[in-house]
């Protein structure tokens, strides 16, 4: 009986616990990824930083790419938590409201930009489970291409596009690496190239949709 | 040179590119055309032909360049300034265009002003309105209430564009200078637009030049120029004290008494005189928009992107004195420095009855010298010289650029209705 109530209590203080620490292995290790590289960080380092042992590093990051993992699971976390608190956004056009969600990502991600390239190389490897078709890469993904879904479905719903249902999450999801690729080879001021080039492919892609067609 | 405009909702910016490849054989295609036949036809077919040619093609480019944004809407911009290289039909629409730009959405702008300042606009202002009031060629204003509490406007280019039109320069000038063509569109002069133009997209020029303005015009105290927040700007990005005052429309419609459309034509020529002598720079765009106006005769003038270094007090004077009729070192000299060293003297020469006619219109003799701006014969007398240049093959660069801000100003003197004593203005100016 004792242990029960042992049990009741404790777990979530426990899990809780447990959920801090998973986020203070995270800062360290993106606050060393984003000074030192992502290859030259080691996990000793982030250990340290973390104020932990090495070992206990490993029971919640088994490799570095698990934190990489983990760190887009946190990112596309905050975007979908941010899209639904910004009323602004909520009632743009379709074509705003997909360039907020990228840009907004890609803003969350500019002091990590070596940590990105660094993680986009390993995810070429078909081994690495930063691959875009891991198990767990695709765990992952389908949360955010279902917030995609939930997007373009309120887009589908006023009328201002035809339904496009998981067909148009996907190919959103793609465009989205695409455009991460792109921004990570910019060299303009600012990233404006990336900025003009999303801009005008959403216009362009929700002008297709729209009218059907293009006027080549 | 933001004409400043309502917006138009964001349609047709996709078409851009397209648009772009066409346009390349429309407006220039349609009028190298005209010059190609120019050359096979008798006189006879030559004039109509011209006439429908010139139609056809001022109504493309108008459609044309309605729909196109930025870096092409810029170009047909200065083009139309560049009286000189296109017929006055061409110029006329183009002068008439209106910026009808893709505005940027409230989260590109955001966006761009981040990209360009490193902190989002409601970061550092006190108030920033997401939806901006006016459009200008290159980027597109908004409002904002600074930390400060002082009313300012914000300018954010769009992004990308410098990169927009170094690729609209290159589609312009391989599509301009096929063979014989190259002598309408000398290449000096599409450097010299490529110069101007992407010297524009550098909002720190525009800053440079409102401080310049902002200090060489202070003496005249019913004029209104911005100050620049220079810590809340950057290459893309130009924050300025907000200017108050109405629209050249608004104003109109409240049916100003002449003698208020006298004094504020008078200080509209004043400005410009003191531009020209005191600063040797001129605000290169003329155009309605970048006037402010106050019931009580006050100004405002903004939109100081495109403004031309320019030394042209030599032949204001020159006009007011009519110098050629001195004799042959005279017309010479007048000569040389409208055409430059190396044009050819006789052909130059049929150019002074055209200055004989300007220069009783502009600075008129006798008791009452007073240009009356109501009298549309000027228009013609005035756009004469650039058609006497293309006619002639005299390419003048800066004399064009001076007749068409003498254009800019007599549209709008002419629509104000105002009379104007230029003379005594212009003398004034010199002796302060």
């Amino acid at each position: 009986m004792s242990v029960l109530i042992f049990m009741r209590t404790r777990r979530p203080v426990r899990a809780a616990n447990k959920e801090k620490t998973r986020k203070a292995i995270l800062r360290a290790a993106i606050e060393l990824f984003a000074r030192k590289g992502f290859y030259a960080t080691t996990t000793k380092a982030i250990a340290r930083k973390a104020g932990i042992a090495e070992g206990t590093l490993f029971n919640y990051f088994p490799t570095k790419e698990d934190l990489a993992l983990y760190f887009f699971e946190e990112e596309q976390n905050a975007v979908i938590a941010w899209y639904g608190g910004d009323k602004q956004v909520k009632s743009a056009p379709l074509p705003e409201k997909l360039f907020a969600i990228v840009q907004r990502f890609l803003d969350r991600l500019a002091p990590y930009e070596e940590f990105i390239g660094a993680v986009y190389l390993r995810a070429l490897s078909p081994t690495s489970k930063l691959n875009p078709v891991s198990l767990q890469m695709q765990e992952r993904n389908l949360r955010y291409l279902r917030f995609i879904r939930s997007v373009l479905q309120e887009a589908e719903e006023a009328g201002e596009i035809p339904k496009v249902g998981d067909f148009g999450a996907y190919s959103f999801g793609l465009f989205h690496l695409a455009m991460i690729t792109y921004w990570l080879q910019d060299r303009s001021k600012g990233k404006e190239a990336t900025l003009a080039m999303l801009d005008r492919c959403l216009k362009i892609s929700t002008h297709v949709l729209k009218k059907g067609g293009w006027d080549w | 040179m933001g004409l400043v405009t309502k917006l138009k909702a964001n349609e047709g910016t996709v078409r851009r590119g397209y648009r772009l490849g066409r346009l390349g054989l429309s407006i220039v295609g349609s009028y190298v055309g005209y010059q190609a036949q120019n050359i096979w036809l008798g006189d006879d077919g030559r004039a109509a032909r011209a006439a429908r040619l010139r139609q056809r093609a001022s109504r493309r480019v108008r459609e044309e360049l309605g729909e196109l944004k930025g870096a092409a809407m810029k170009l047909g911009q200065l083009l139309s300034l560049q009286g000189q290289t296109l017929p006055e039909d061409v110029v006329r629409e183009l002068a008439q265009l209106q910026m009808h730009a893709p505005a940027m959405h409230p989260s590109l702008a955001r966006a761009q002003f981040k990209g360009s300042l490193g902190a989002y606009p409601e970061e550092v202002y006190r108030e920033f309105q997401a939806v901006p009031f006016a459009a200008a060629s290159l980027g597109q204003v908004h409002r904002a209430i600074a930390k400060d509490g002082a009313q300012v406007a914000v300018k954010i280019q769009y992004p990308a564009i410098r990169a927009a039109i170094e690729n609209d320069f290159t589609l312009l000038s391989s599509a301009m200078l096929p063979g014989r063509m190259a002598g309408y569109f000398p290449k000096t002069l599409v450097d010299e637009l490529r110069r101007g133009i992407l010297e524009e997209t550098d909002y720190h020029n525009e800053a440079a030049n409102l401080e310049l303005f902002h200090r060489g015009l202070s003496r005249l105290k019913y004029l209104t120029i911005p100050t620049v927040y220079r810590e809340l700007s950057s290459d893309r990005v130009l924050t300025m004290s907000y200017v108050e005052g109405e629209s050249f429309d608004e104003f109109l419609r409240r049916r100003p008494p002449q003698a208020l459309r006298d004094l504020v034509g008078s200080r509209i020529v004043e400005v410009y005189h003191g531009q020209l002598q005191w600063l040797k720079a001129v605000h290169a765009d003329p155009h309605p928009g970048n006037y402010l106006f106050h019931s009580d005769g006050r100004i405002g003038l903004v939109d100081f992107g495109c403004v031309k270094r320019i030394d042209m007090a030599p032949i204001v004077e020159a006009y007011r004195q009519r110098s050629w009729r001195d004799g042959p070192e005279g017309e010479r000299r007048i000569l040389t420095f409208i055409f430059g060293a190396r044009a050819p003297l006789a052909r130059a020469r049929q150019f002074i009855p055209i200055m004989d006619t300007q220069a009783d219109i502009l600075f008129p003799r006798g008791a009452s010298p007073v240009t009356d701006y109501r009298n549309p014969k000027i228009w013609d007398a005035l756009r004469s010289s650039s058609e006497f240049a293309l006619r002639n093959k005299l390419i003048a660069p800066d004399f064009a650029f001076l007749t068409r801000a003498d254009l800019g100003l007599y549209h709008l003197l002419h629509r104000l209705g105002a009379r104007v004593n230029i003379s005594e203005i212009w003398q004034a100016a010199s002796h302060q």
